[in-house]
């Protein structure tokens, strides 16, 4: 029961609580056997309920499956590529694992009356769709003193599947100049350090330091943690690195295909939780994306890698009881990682909650956010989140923040901030600073947002002895960085007047013309 | 024991490690229990189980055992480490599915359900994410 909060009616005349399924309790989709499961307010039994999970599957995945989309109302699925799927060890990557090896990879169809492999030539398990299929687990223990590294476990749950081949992965390989070979091909990418302000704060100007010091992938990525700011930026910064390392793997790896096991519950989370930090431009990427490495200038365009999540129409829920009634056997996250606070953790609690009395309205943020677009193009790919970037993002930050100081007293406590750092906080005193030292331009707002964002409960301390630099990802030095805005690959170029005037000459208007 | 009931217990997708990480167990509960939940003189608890965080003593009205006296049960006796985890506001904790004999527990009344001997009832947290 639940109280309508009127303090003028009697106590006890408390509001009958609203029902969470229809009137009947038999299976609406048979009709003939009571139900076992309610799904948004929808009755099924447990015969019916599995059939119908896997159909929103493979209706949020086939329609991407084939290069072109042709004409045809049910194509033959045939993919250009190989497939990869992302592996976390949850419930929903779990799930997936197991949806794809038995629609897909399953070598045994089962067969009709007449000995003919059931469901026609069409059916997906009768046909080879993608020549074959990695799984990539990316291990975080590397980033967290004493966590229990899971790399074994998860092998032993893939091996459960025997046409999948199992791509281990380790975050502090985002750190990692072999791996970036590997995947990249190049050889020769440098690593960048963002300078530290006096007090360790990662500054607004995000110049890039002038010395380099050697520290292996795991102090690296230590070092990297530690230097953001709160712990939505580790949060934040785990998730991604995580992505992009999967992403490269996938690409380099001849995939086509990368699906993650995102639930419609998860899903909702992260889209709430990115547009939150800032990262609403590519929230189109969160759903779906056609991603592929910026080729340098030069080099022929690569293969474009579609990025999708074919639970984003099954809720948590259903994820859970599909993984009991089909004996799916699901590891977990690390208790540890679980923990981290920040913005996604409570976005989560918020998710989790509204979803246990109004199951509907978890559905309705994923379907909002399906329909937003980006006002314009994107100017170029995000150096750290290797997403589309938003254009004119400083000029934007410059018409809402405070960029100068006209009081003496607060110019003068500028003193202490390094003047590399101080340009941009400082318009009266002229920069200093090289175009190339800055790595402003190159983020989006809102990795920009990771790494300069400021906490309410204080600032970190950098403790005595402790480097006055931070290492960052081995991609983001990739194809260089240039003062004059030239980044190759026709992410950015900055255009010549003369150019500039061909373009507009059709449209001014000539002074003779307004005398006329 | 007379007036008892056997009731088993399963713990899936993760909760298992709040309960001994014991996925399976099953617990004796009284056929009829008071009716503030209070779980101070169940027949399941013991000397090396944590102190119950329900000491108040019972108002003396009982009601035939529920759910809801279930998961408190559970949390007093069973359960070994962050009880804010299982339960919340009075009830089983957002993201936390109840299966009872394989049905949804929101088909059969969620807390109000009524326990019968040798029921089986499945706790499944669904936090784990993608």
């Amino acid at each position: 029961m639940s109280s309508c909060g009127n303090p003028a009616v009697e106590e006890q005349a408390l509001m009958p609580r609203r029902s969470k399924f229809g009137k009947s309790k038999d299976c609406v989709r048979c009709r003939l056997k009571p139900g076992n499961i309610v799904i948004r307010h929808a009755v099924y039994c447990k015969e019916c309920f599995t059939p119908i999970v896997e159909l929103k599957f493979r209706k949020a995945l086939e329609p991407s499956v084939n290069a072109r989309a042709g004409t045809s109302k049910r194509p033959k699925l045939k993919a250009s590529g190989n497939l990869c799927l992302g592996f976390s060890g949850g419930l929903g990557s779990s799930i997936l694992l197991d949806m794809v090896h038995n629609t897909y990879f399953s070598n045994q169809p089962p067969l009709d009356d007449s000995g003919k492999p059931r469901g026609g030539i069409n059916h997906p398990r009768n046909a080879s769709v993608w020549p074959s299929c990695i799984v990539c687990y990316v291990e975080v223990c590397g980033a967290f003193p004493g966590m229990q590294d899971k790399t074994e476990d998860i092998r032993t749950i893939v091996e459960q599947y025997p046409s999948f081949d199992f791509v281990p992965l380790r975050i502090e390989d985002a750190f990692d100049e072999s791996w970036w070979t590997k995947v990249s091909g190049s050889n020769s990418t440098p690593q960048v350090w963002l300078e530290l302000s006096k007090e360790g704060l990662i500054t607004d100007g995000l110049h890039v330091a002038s010395k380099v010091t050697g520290l292996t992938p795991v102090e690296a990525i230590r070092l990297y943690l530690s230097s953001l700011p709160t712990q939505t930026a580790i949060s934040s910064a785990l998730q991604n690195l995580t992505r992009v390392l999967i992403l490269h793997t996938a690409h380099s790896g001849g995939s086509s295909h990368l699906l993650f096991g995102s639930s419609l519950t998860s899903l909702s989370i992260s889209l709430l939780s990115a547009i939150s930090q800032g990262g609403g431009y590519a929230i189109r990427e969160e759903l779906q994306e056609e991603w592929a490495p910026v080729a340098t200038s030069g080099s022929k365009p690569s293969n474009v890698l579609r990025v999708i999540r074919p639970l984003r129409d099954v809720t948590a829920k259903e994820c859970a009881v599909y993984a009991w009634w089909n004996n799916v056997s699901v590891i977990g996250r690390d208790k540890q990682r679980r923990a981290i606070l920040g913005i996604a953790a409570l976005t989560k609690n918020f998710v989790v909650g509204l979803e246990k009395d109004y199951p509907s309205t978890v559905s309705t943020i994923a379907r909002t956010c399906e329909k937003l677009e980006p006002k314009d193009a994107p100017s170029g790919q995000c150096r750290l989140c290797k997403r589309p970037m938003q254009s004119a993002i400083q000029e934007w930050k410059g018409r809402i923040s405070i960029r100068s100081y006209s009081d003496d007293k607060l110019a003068a406590d500028l003193a202490h901030i390094p003047l590399p750092c101080r340009s941009n906080l400082d318009t009266s005193t002229p920069s200093q600073v090289p175009p190339l030292l800055a790595l402003t331009d190159f983020l989006c707002y809102s990795c920009h947002t990771t790494l300069t964002s400021r906490s309410s409960r204080g600032v970190k301390q950098t403790a005595p002895g402790i480097s006055s630099v931070t290492p960052l990802p081995i991609w983001v030095g990739d194809r260089g960085l240039h003062g004059d805005g030239l980044m190759g690959g026709g992410a950015r170029r900055k255009i010549p007047e003369q150019e500039m005037l061909d373009t507009v000459a059709n449209f001014l208007i000539d002074k003779q013309d307004d005398e006329e | 024991m007379a007036g008892t009931m056997m009731i088993k217990l399963v713990f899936s997708g993760g909760l298992e490690l709040l309960f001994s990480n014991e996925r399976n167990q099953s617990v004796l509960i009284p056929s009829f229990v008071p009716s503030d939940n209070s779980t101070h003189s169940s027949p399941s608890s013991s000397s090396s189980t944590p102190s119950s965080y329900n000491d108040t003593p019972s108002t003396g009205e009982t009601k035939a055992a529920d759910l809801e006296y279930l998961i408190y049960h559970l949390r007093d006796h069973l359960l070994k480490e962050r009880p804010e985890l299982f339960m919340e506001n009075g009830t089983i904790r957002p993201g936390i599915l109840v299966l009872i004999n394989n049905t949804d527990w929101e088909l059969e009344g969620e807390g109000s359900y009524q326990l019968r001997n040798n029921d089986e009832i499945v706790f499944i947290s669904t936090l784990h994410g993608g």
